[in-house]
């Protein structure tokens, strides 16, 4: 049990700003907000492909390579979410499913 | 995301192919097209690539300008066809010297260059997306 205790301080993820600097509270909080701008994050570029769609049916597309690479650059990145939420779902259902 | 250097890589290599294979076209259009006596006229083009893909590896952005278009020195083709409107004194018209079998190999060297440039960045692509498997269904 000592050892499960002595690993409790290393669960944070390294190269993020500590739960405890952004108050009380706020370990969950982090969480949500990282997964809430990486939501975003990719909306944005889900975004810029359509409107890369939207210049290339109007006829305004400089190149069109440009626009399937950002096309499959906003795949990846949405393939990536994808998994990311599969892999956080699969958690909180292991999680829920646990008897206490 | 580090595949994005991989694709900024074959997107510079696609950039320049096109703008050979733009050149070849334009050189080509112009190869029957007579000249003014007085007038110098069109030049055949030429693309020097002066890429940078090094530096696109360390930065992974796009930089648009990766060669650069120069006219080639190329005497005018002389045609003998008297009565020509633009024919000189002699008869002679002169037409750009654009060697079509030239322009020709240039084409059938972009278009394979494309081809590879884009098999690169497909190869990238089922990478990453292969990635994105590791644990799937175990």
């Amino acid at each position: 049990m000592e050892a499960i205790t002595a690993l409790g301080p290393q669960d944070e993820v390294p190269g993020l700003p500590s739960p405890a600097m952004a108050g009380p509270g706020a370990g969950s909080l982090s969480f949500g907000r990282m997964v809430s701008e990486g939501l975003q994050a990719l909306d944005t570029q889900l975004k810029t492909s359509q409107a890369d769609l939207q210049h290339l049916a109007l006829g305004e597309a400089q190149n069109l390579h440009e626009v399937m690479i950002r096309l499959e650059e906003s795949r990846i990145a949405l393939q990536l979410a994808l998994q990311v939420r599969n892999r956080v779902l699969e958690a909180y259902q292991d999680v829920m499913k646990m008897q206490v | 995301m580090d595949y994005g250097r991989i694709f900024a890589l074959s997107a510079a290599g696609m950039q320049l192919e096109r703008t050979r294979l733009e050149v070849a076209a334009m050189n080509l259009a112009y190869a029957h097209s007579p000249q003014h006596p007085s007038n110098p006229g069109y030049q055949p083009l030429r693309v020097v690539s002066r890429a940078a893909f090094a530096g696109l590896v360390e930065t992974g952005e796009v930089a648009p300008p990766i060669g650069s278009v120069e006219a080639a020195p190329v005497a005018v083709r002389l045609v003998q066809e008297p009565g020509h409107p633009l024919a000189d004194e002699q008869g002679f018209v002169a037409y750009p010297g654009v060697d079509p079998a030239t322009e020709m190999v240039s084409l059938m060297t972009a278009l394979r260059s494309y081809e590879a440039n884009v098999a690169a960045l497909n190869t990238a692509r089922a990478l990453a997306l292969k990635t994105l498997e590791i644990g799937r269904g175990g």
